[in-house]
């Protein structure tokens, strides 16, 4: 089981999506959910501070409506502005390779494409987890 | 993990309210309370999972089922945003070629009008220029017969003024429609 995640997505009805399923697939007991690229960054400085712990896991959506920047930025500022031992990747219904050639450039060590049936990506997400932690595993989209 | 071990007072308690009022635990703390020394407790808690665990189905059926159906409101605003679009573009169009078409029809009309004008004014023109030719000839007949020409001579001067004095009307009216011909023409 992940200690904890933070999701970063624009979308409050995926909030509750995402919440449910890690909560049936025992991803997770501790979720923290925002909405923007902004309330993302704010805790990043908290955790850079040693105000708040930091998450083991952060799944971020590639457009983040109404952020000044969007998912891979929040990956990139993350990784080489507030430190890299998180693991980090993008939770999206876009599959571009463009965009995901991108994410690996930020540091994102996988790739979730967001649907109805997000069961089965999450749990093969969750197999994987350990290596992602020891930084074994080259980075993934899951399908 | 850490777990949460309740003491027996607690249990019987949360036990109590279960049985009593039908009220259990839920949510994600379920997973941590340790339940390995009580099989009452850990029936409880199980319940609880399990009850815990079909409502956050439910939820998540209904929580897609309303992402689903805005994504097809969404869709749907965006059909209807782009028909708009197409709507108002036609309209544009419909209301150029309407112009258009009467600024046709107006330049008909009017070519219309000055071709009957010019109709007139020819027929008027050889009316006149008839009429005066045989008053002419009528006062150069009754001079050359030697008969009382006051009469002829009265009216062929009348006529002749008359024509004089008419002839730049007409001359003045068959410019002007030239004239507008062939701005007409231009345009």
């Amino acid at each position: 089981m992940i200690e904890s995640i933070l999701l970063v997505d624009d979308e409050d009805l995926f909030h509750l999506v995402f919440e449910d399923a890690c909560s049936l697939l025992d991803i997770t007991l501790n979720l923290t959910s925002v909405s923007s690229s902004e309330e993302a960054e704010e805790l990043f400085k908290q955790w850079f501070n040693n105000k708040i712990k930091k998450p083991a896991c952060i799944f971020v959506d590639l457009n983040i409506v109404g952020s000044s920047f969007d998912g891979i930025e929040v990956i990139r500022k993350l990784n080489f502005e507030y430190g890299d031992e998180v693991v980090a990747g993008i939770i999206s219904s876009s599959d571009e390779e463009e965009e995901q050639a991108r994410a690996i450039k930020a540091g994102a060590q996988f790739w979730i494409i967001k649907s109805d049936e997000i069961e089965p990506r999450l749990e093969e997400f969750k197999r994987d987890y350990e290596d992602y932690e020891n930084r074994t595993k080259s980075f993934k989209v899951y399908k | 993990m850490k777990e949460i071990i309740l003491n027996e007072e607690t249990k019987k308690t949360l036990l109590s309210i279960y049985k009593n009022k039908g009220i259990g635990l839920e949510g994600n703390i379920l997973k941590v309370i340790n339940t390995s020394d009580d099989d009452e407790f850990k029936d409880y808690i199980n319940t609880c999972i399990n009850d815990d665990k079909n409502r956050r189905i439910k939820r998540l059926e209904v929580t897609k089922k309303v992402q689903t159906q805005n994504l097809d409101l969404q869709s749907a605003k965006d059909e209807i945003e782009r028909i708009n679009e197409e709507l108002k573009k036609s309209l544009d169009e419909t209301n150029k070629a309407k112009e258009l078409a009467e600024y046709d029809l107006d330049i008909l009309q009017k070519k219309s009008q000055y071709q009957l004008i010019n109709t007139i004014v020819n027929v008027a023109l050889v009316v006149i220029v008839g009429v005066g030719i045989l008053t002419t000839l009528m006062y150069m007949i009754t001079m050359f017969s030697g008969k009382d020409t006051q009469i002829i001579a009265s009216a062929w001067t009348n006529t002749i003024s008359i024509l004089l004095t008419n002839a730049f009307s007409i001359v003045g009216t068959i410019m002007g429609v030239k004239y507008l011909q062939e701005d007409n023409k231009k345009n």
